[in-house]
């Protein structure tokens, strides 16, 4: 069968499903009795094997056939979780993150057995049964003995098996039923068992109840049919049936149906006295069923194939179903695209109807005020669809740090709030290395060792921590480390060594700006190369990667007590307010988000501090950038003119761009000035006025 | 095998080229790479780049960088008259760019018998735009055919520094 074209669904949902294991290690390990937990990571191993087996990846199911066969110990509670034991199950998960990478990227699951594992795993199946269990350790599968243990089921057993007589009966049914009766119909209870290794339980159901329903009618059903439906049941389900056809019947119509285990069909004594003697009716019948195993347990693999997946993914979801639909972001790029256009045509609108000679009247006015609040809550409902938590992306550090606090024998606390700030889903998509690194480094360079915490008078348990929240219109992303802090000097005299300044550079150069100076390319500081960070390929990658954003990233740290990197991410990248200007008879744009304020600045009150003009905005030294020199044109004011000065602040650094004139604020769409032009260092994009004419943004991170 | 039905195919293979003009010499542009014919319109200059790129236009929404071809082959600087075209050709990889033309004249059919193709040994910077030269007997003129991948498929935006 060809199970390429479900590839995409098989990656993305066995991500989902690592990631649910991921977690739930993780809680297991501080709570190993959590039995919400066992079961939650049974379901996800035992959803994995049904994938991986659909899809063919054979070492992949062997893997997880083990991980579940553990777990189903576990929750039988044959076998106790301990330290060691949640080791190698993040051991497995790293085993099946290769197998999904090399997945992802080959669509092969690679060779590696990964038999220690398996083995590993067995051993624990083993260590129980030595201990003197009855069930052999490779049968986990409690729902399928063999048929000679079947035989031997007592008669609690099997009352305990036909959970029908369970059923609670109400009023209406009762009548019904006697009604049912009085008709000289007869009335069953059924409970039918599914294949554990059945991955399209819901289907299944359906044909036992449709199989079923060519008999008689279906009365009630433990859990009801729309639960069952949605595959809200685990292995069993149960059902009351008026027909006129006998057990036999009805047994041979729901075993007929692939797949199903087991039936178990008694005759139904309505009314509260008779459960008793409904239970022992149907121990025979039990027994006799329980011999016929999974008659049609070849032919699963294919007919599963199409729509097994979604049907497994369903099973482990949670009980509350979210009302989302999956969307390819390319189609949401294109609903950005249009609402680009759209707010690019309002504009020409706009500037149409303050055109000289165009009669326009109050209502006219009114509709054009309409239509651009339209549009701005579209923009902003596209870009909420756009918006994903970064959840997604950190939720995989605690297990990194624990990884990292077992290499580097450091006891270290990951805390991370605000995980549900959300960010554009293609910024989200590339944060994450750049976060991971930052958090490597803080854990590996920034943590002292613990006795040299304790030394300090430090808890030798080291905190790193994830902050994000939302200020205006960024997103601020926190990280850093209650450790040792980034020692000025030793940059200092790194530097100097390196040839990346000079000596006499350094001493006027002030601490924020040398620690600024990790983020050059190659420049590593630790003592040591080590297996987690220290390549020097750390902190210049993350800078790069953020202003490729359009974000910017800067460090606070305190020798001693730690060190912040704080990065600051647009929220958007497609549509921004921004200022127009005039400089020398062009347009260009200014983003509002960097702009600190406007002044009017007298001739007199520019200063010259080693040559460099300079003004004083209420106490603050601020340099000025004559924009008309930057862009390489003629001003057009006249040189004893006031000069218009927009104050642009990057970070707590300011500076003053000397502009000739201000157009007023206008919503931009941000457009690439395609790869033929070399993206000008000043230029960071395009974007379309109201009249057609093309008017580039300038980027003040970089004239600061 | 292959190759052979390639072969045969060129042979017979007659290819459309947009004849345009830049001083007195005429140019052929194959005309599976235009995209569409422009009238000059306000182009938004660029600061900071290699001279021969003139700006940025809109193109229904889509910002195109446009080229000088005369800057670019050191041929005079362009002058802007009613016939001046901008021809927005799509590269093979995707994007576009807008050239500056004096005057658009024609689209005419070439087999490619009559094309006679020219060598990279030429020491002129303007024949390494160009892959051949086409003999139209019509008119009795000779008409450069530019080789759009080497004349526009490099990136050399930015000025040297």
């Amino acid at each position: 069968m060809d199970v390429t074209q479900y590839l995409e669904i098989f990656l993305d949902e066995t991500k989902e499903h690592l990631q649910t294991l991921s977690d739930q290690f993780m809680i297991l390990e501080q709570d190993p009795e959590n039995m919400d937990t066992i079961n939650e990571i049974f379901r996800s191993a035992h959803t994995l094997k049904g994938m991986a087996g659909t899809m063919g990846y054979k070492r992949m199911q062997n893997l997880t056939h083990d991980m579940e066969n553990v777990f189903s110990e576990v929750r039988n509670n044959t076998i106790k979780v301990d330290g060691p034991m949640v080791d190698l199950l993040f051991q497995c998960l790293d085993a099946l993150e290769e197998y999904t990478d090399n997945i992802a990227n080959s669509s092969d699951e690679g060779d590696n057995d990964n038999e220690h594992l398996i083995k590993a795993l067995n051993d624990y199946l083993e260590k129980k049964t030595a201990g003197g269990e009855a069930a052999p350790a490779s049968e986990p599968a409690k729902e399928e003995p063999a048929p000679a243990a079947a035989e031997e089921a007592s008669a609690e057993d099997v009352s305990d098996k036909a959970k029908w007589d369970q059923i609670k009966i109400g009023e209406s049914e009762t009548s019904v039923l006697s009604e049912a009766v009085s008709q000289g119909k007869k009335v069953y209870g059924v409970t039918v068992y599914v294949q554990e290794s059945c991955i399209l339980k819901a289907a299944r159901a359906f044909l036992v109840f449709k199989a079923v329903e060519d008999l008689g009618e279906i009365i009630l059903s433990e859990p009801s049919a729309q639960d069952i439906e949605d595959e809200k049941f685990e292995f069993d389900f149960s059902m009351i049936v008026i027909t006129d056809a006998d057990e036999e019947a009805v047994k041979k119509a729901v075993m007929s149906v692939s797949e199903i285990e087991a039936a178990y069909v008694g005759a139904m004594e309505f009314g509260q006295e008779a459960k008793a003697e409904a239970s022992s009716d149907t121990k025979e019948e039990t027994a006799v069923q329980k011999a016929h195993p999974s008659p049609a347990a070849p032919d699963h693999g294919a007919k599963n194939g199409a729509a097994g997946k979604p049907a497994a993914a369903q099973k482990a979801g949670k009980p509350i179903v979210n009302r989302t639909v999956r969307v390819d972001i390319e189609k949401l790029d294109v609903l950005m695209n249009l609402v680009s256009e759209l707010i690019i045509a309002k504009n020409s609108l706009v500037s149409a109807s303050t055109q000289e000679g165009l009669e326009t009247n109050g209502s006219f006015n009114e509709q054009i005020e309409y239509l651009e609040s339209v549009t701005t809550n579209l923009h902003e409902s596209v870009m909420k669809v756009r918006m994903v938590p970064i959840e997604n992306v950190v939720q995989k550090f605690p297990k990194m740090i624990r990884d990292l606090s077992k290499q580097l024998n450091k006891k270290i606390s990951l805390q991370m709030s605000g995980e549900e700030t959300e960010l554009d889903r293609t910024v989200v998509d590339e944060i994450g290395d750049p976060l991971m690194h930052l958090l490597r480094n803080s854990a590996d360079h920034g943590l002292e060792t613990p006795d040299v915490r304790l030394e300090r008078g430090k808890p030798e348990e080291g905190t790193v921590f994830l902050n994000a929240y939302q200020d205006g219109n960024t997103v601020v992303i926190e990280v850093g480390d209650d450790g040792n802090g980034i020692d000025v000097d030793a940059v200092r005299r790194k530097a100097i060594e390196r040839g990346t300044i000079t000596a006499e550079q350094a001493e006027n150069m002030e601490d924020k700006d040398i620690v600024n100076l990790l983020f050059l390319p190659s420049f590593s500081t630790a003592k040591q190369v080590t297996d987690i960070s220290g390549r020097g390929v750390g902190l210049d990658v993350v800078k790069s990667k953020i202003e490729s954003l359009s974000g910017e990233v800067d460090v606070k740290t305190k020798l001693g007590e730690g060190s912040t990197f704080t990065i600051r991410l647009p929220l958007t990248l497609a549509i921004i307010q921004a200022l127009m200007v005039e400089i020398g008879g062009e347009k260009y744009a200014v983003s509002l988000g960097s702009i600190q304020t406007i002044e009017d600045v007298a001739k007199s009150e520019v200063k010259l501090v080693e040559n460099k003009e300079v003004m004083n905005l209420r106490g603050t030294v601020v340099p000025l950038v004559r924009m008309n020199k930057v862009l390489d044109i003629e001003s057009t004011k006249g040189p004893d003119d006031n000069l218009l000065v927009i104050i642009v602040k990057k970070g707590d650094k300011l500076a003053g761009l000397v502009v000739d004139e201000l157009m007023g604020q206008q919503e931009i769409v941000i457009k690439s000035l395609g790869k033929y032009i070399n993206k000008s260092k000043i230029i960071s994009g395009a974007t379309i006025l109201g009249d057609g004419e093309v008017a580039l943004i300038l980027d003040t991170n970089a004239l600061i | 095998m292959e190759e052979l039905m390639d072969l045969q195919q060129e042979e017979f293979e007659q290819v459309q080229y947009i004849v345009i003009r830049f001083g007195e010499e005429v140019f052929g542009i194959d005309i599976k790479y235009v995209d569409n014919i422009v009238r000059m319109q306000r182009i938004t200059r660029v600061p900071n780049v290699a001279p021969h790129i003139k700006g940025v236009l809109n193109l229904r929404g889509e910002v195109i960088p446009v080229i000088s071809l005369r800057v670019k082959m050191g041929l005079e600087k362009d002058e802007v008259t009613k016939t001046t075209r901008i021809i927005i050709i799509k590269l093979e990889s995707g994007d576009c760019v807008g050239v500056l033309v004096d005057e658009v004249l024609e689209v005419i059919m070439l087999d490619s018998n009559q094309i006679e193709k020219v060598g990279y040994n030429s020491k002129e910077t303007v024949a390494s735009f160009l892959f051949g030269v086409g003999k139209d007997a019509e008119r009795d003129r000779l008409i450069s055919l530019l080789d759009i991948n080497a004349a526009f498929g490099d990136k050399e935006g930015l000025a040297p520094q």
